[in-house]
């Protein structure tokens, strides 16, 4: 695309003040800043302001909103789900890493990377309900399909956490291995899959207990899964080894297919036809574009530094949670289906 | 300019991932990953500035100097050590270690404590939208904060001590910027981190600061005879206004050195009453024979020296002679 056709998208794109459905944000988490990206044209429109240190966003449960989390801000950037523009901003939210709400959408989650601590929240409101403090950096979280329980990894102490939502109170907190990062809840609600990213590997934890049902050789830097949304699928990147895999998590889980992406891969997301898969590569400052059916590498676009969350505008009209949408843990979580 | 960053990033990519990462990965230090990275493009573009200064700014030294070569020349070798060590991020990264555990606790008290900086977006929401604009006021900012540490330096004794390293150069060079003892480098880069911190500067904003503001200093060092003109010597500190700051006192310019402090903006030394703008040629170093004697020793020898001078100026008991400018 030449550089007189993006700037003719731009032009369009701020004059009528709109990200549409078309358009896919990325936050560059080096530069304080979100990119909107022309889904159809593989191209950056326009790169606005952020906070500090944007790392993951969120749809809210009611579909309305992107929220972004700033964590050297201490605070949440909401966007119009319509329009892109800036709504509002959700103050002492401390260290808003990563985020999620519970699938019955009354639950908000956040996980203090830095600052060592779970915070829950009354979704309605982001009433902080209750903050566990806890060692060895809490980084990634799911939660079980009845909203009761949050599992958090915790990548420097190599453990998982489960925290009741309703009671605020430690479950159990169990070693899984090197550097636990990416988790997810399969739709089976019995079963955990956790990437450790300083192994080359993924474990199945039991929810019950957090015991290790079992390991998946993946690749080097096992990170942060995606859920295909057949609800048997995930993507996995691998951000030592420049790789993403696809599990299959029916049985055992197994690696079907995988694809090389360089510039430590991490988040994705999923067009809405389902035919790409969307990588944010954190060293490249660029987000691959990967054709799901052939697995192959189809696109690149250039984006800000240290590009980490990625979201996918699916739609322009008013969702609700439970109405069969994905509910995620920023870009972990699985599809309900 | 796509292709510059996509040729930048390439090769910082490549870099780390052959070099860097397996190490991380092999050692169970995925902790470091991220800073592991950022440390790669700080030593590329250590090599940068080490390749602008040899290359380019060495290039106006040869053809326009203001000190002819002579029999001191020998003295600028060790400033040579000091830079490629600086540059290439070999003292910056000592000073990382030792300092990021300490900034950590710092910011990590602060926020848990819920208390957030008067970013200046919050004040002014228009810097944020304007990449350009946002640079320059943080830059500015740093550099006020540079400034009066620059004074700090000046104005206590045991501070004086470990600074005097800087200034006892006679044959005052390109390279005689990163002539610091590890030590002053230490709480400048503490000071510094915190108050961008404070102010809410982001990190890559910092090292753009840091990489532009080190080249604006070696260049003000440099053994030329140029100017900027009236006003750009008003706007920008070049080798003019900073000799003046590095010239031997004498019984009439008994404080000559307590003058042009400003790092990058002279607006500073113009503002606070410090700025002295003439045509004088003066010759560098100090009037004092203890610290002059750091000529001629080499980066270990001078590094030791100077801290058994910070100790004798900080703790009495230990002093033989204390010496502030």
């Amino acid at each position: 695309m030449n550089r007189l056709s993006i700037a003719a998208l731009a032009f369009s794109l701020v004059v009528s003040g709109a990200a549409r459905a078309d358009s896919v944000i990325i936050l560059n988490s080096d530069e304080a800043s979100y990119s909107i990206l022309s889904r159809s044209a593989r191209a950056e429109v326009v790169r606005l302001p952020v906070g500090r240190e944007p790392h993951h966003l969120i749809l809210s449960p009611d579909g309305k909103e992107v929220l972004i989390g700033s964590t050297a801000t201490n605070e949440l950037l909401a966007l119009d789900i319509k329009t892109g523009e800036r709504t509002r901003v959700v103050k002492d939210i401390l260290d808003p890493y990563h985020l999620g709400f519970s699938p019955d959408g009354k639950w908000f989650v956040t996980a203090a990377y830095r600052l060592d601590h779970v915070d829950i929240y009354h979704a309605d409101g982001f009433r902080l309900a209750g903050r566990i403090f806890i060692d060895g950096l809490p980084s990634h979280m799911a939660f079980d399909t009845e909203s009761k329980t949050v599992y958090v990894t915790l990548q420097q102490s190599g453990r998982v956490a489960a925290f009741d939502l309703a009671t605020q109170t430690l479950k159990w907190n169990m070693p899984v291995g090197n550097a636990p990062a990416g988790i997810v809840m399969l739709p089976d609600d019995k079963r955990l899959l956790v990437a450790l990213t300083g192994e080359d590997r993924i474990v199945t934890v039991d929810p019950k207990d957090g015991a290790i049902k079992g390991s998946l050789q993946t690749g080097k830097g096992a990170h942060n899964f995606f859920p295909k949304g057949d609800g048997r699928h995930y993507f996995l990147s691998n951000r030592v080894e420049g790789l993403v895999t696809l599990i299959d998590t029916k049985d055992e889980p197994k690696v079907v297919a995988s694809v090389r992406i360089p510039g430590g891969p991490d988040c994705m997301d999923i067009t809405p036809d389902g035919r790409e898969l969307w990588v944010t590569q954190r060293f490249l400052r660029r987000v691959a574009i990967v054709d799901i059916e052939t697995m192959k590498v189809v696109g690149s676009v250039p984006v800000g530094k240290s590009p980490h969350g990625v979201f996918m505008m699916k739609s322009t009209a008013t969702v609700t949670a439970g109405a069969g949408l994905p509910v995620r843990a920023a870009s972990t979580a699985g599809d309900r289906k | 300019m796509r292709d510059l960053i996509d040729l930048w990033v390439g090769v910082q990519a490549w870099l780390f991932e052959t070099l860097v990462s397996p190490v991380l990965f092999h050692f169970g230090l995925m902790a470091w990953y991220e800073p592991g990275y950022s440390a790669v493009e700080f030593v590329m573009l250590g090599v940068v500035q080490i390749a602008v200064i040899a290359i380019g700014m060495r290039f106006f030294e040869r053809r326009w100097p203001l000190e002819k070569p002579g029999p001191d020349d020998g003295l600028i070798m060790v400033d040579r050590v000091y830079t490629v060590l600086n540059k290439l991020g070999i003292i910056p990264l000592a000073i990382f270690i030792l300092t990021y555990p300490l900034v950590q606790e710092v910011e990590l008290a602060v926020r848990s404590w819920g208390y957030m900086p008067p970013r200046l977006e919050r004040l002014l929401p228009w810097i944020g939208d304007n990449a350009l604009v946002s640079f320059l006021v943080y830059f500015v900012l740093y550099d006020f904060a540079a400034y009066w540490l620059h004074r700090g330096q000046h104005a206590f004794g045991w501070w004086w001590a470990l600074h005097s390293l800087h200034h006892s150069q006679r044959r005052m060079t390109v390279w005689t910027d990163d002539r610091n003892h590890v030590l002053d480098d230490l709480l400048i880069t503490l000071a510094l981190v915190l108050f961008s911190q404070f102010v809410g500067v982001q990190p890559g904003e910092y090292v753009v600061i840091l990489m532009v503001g080190r080249l604006i200093e070696s260049w003000s060092h440099a053994n030329v005879d140029m100017s900027f003109g009236w006003l750009g010597e008003r706007l920008l500190v070049g080798p003019r206004f900073h000799r003046l700051h590095h010239a031997l006192s004498t019984p009439t310019e008994r404080h000559i050195q307590d003058h042009n402090f400003a790092p990058v903006f002279p607006i500073w030394d113009i503002l606070f009453g410090t700025a002295i703008y003439d045509e004088k040629i003066r010759p560098t170093g100090v009037d004092d024979a203890a610290v002059d004697a750091d000529n001629g020793r080499g980066w270990i020898v001078q590094q030791a020296t100077v801290f058994g001078r910070f100790l004798r100026a900080l703790m009495p008991r230990f002093r033989r002679r204390a010496s502030v400018p």
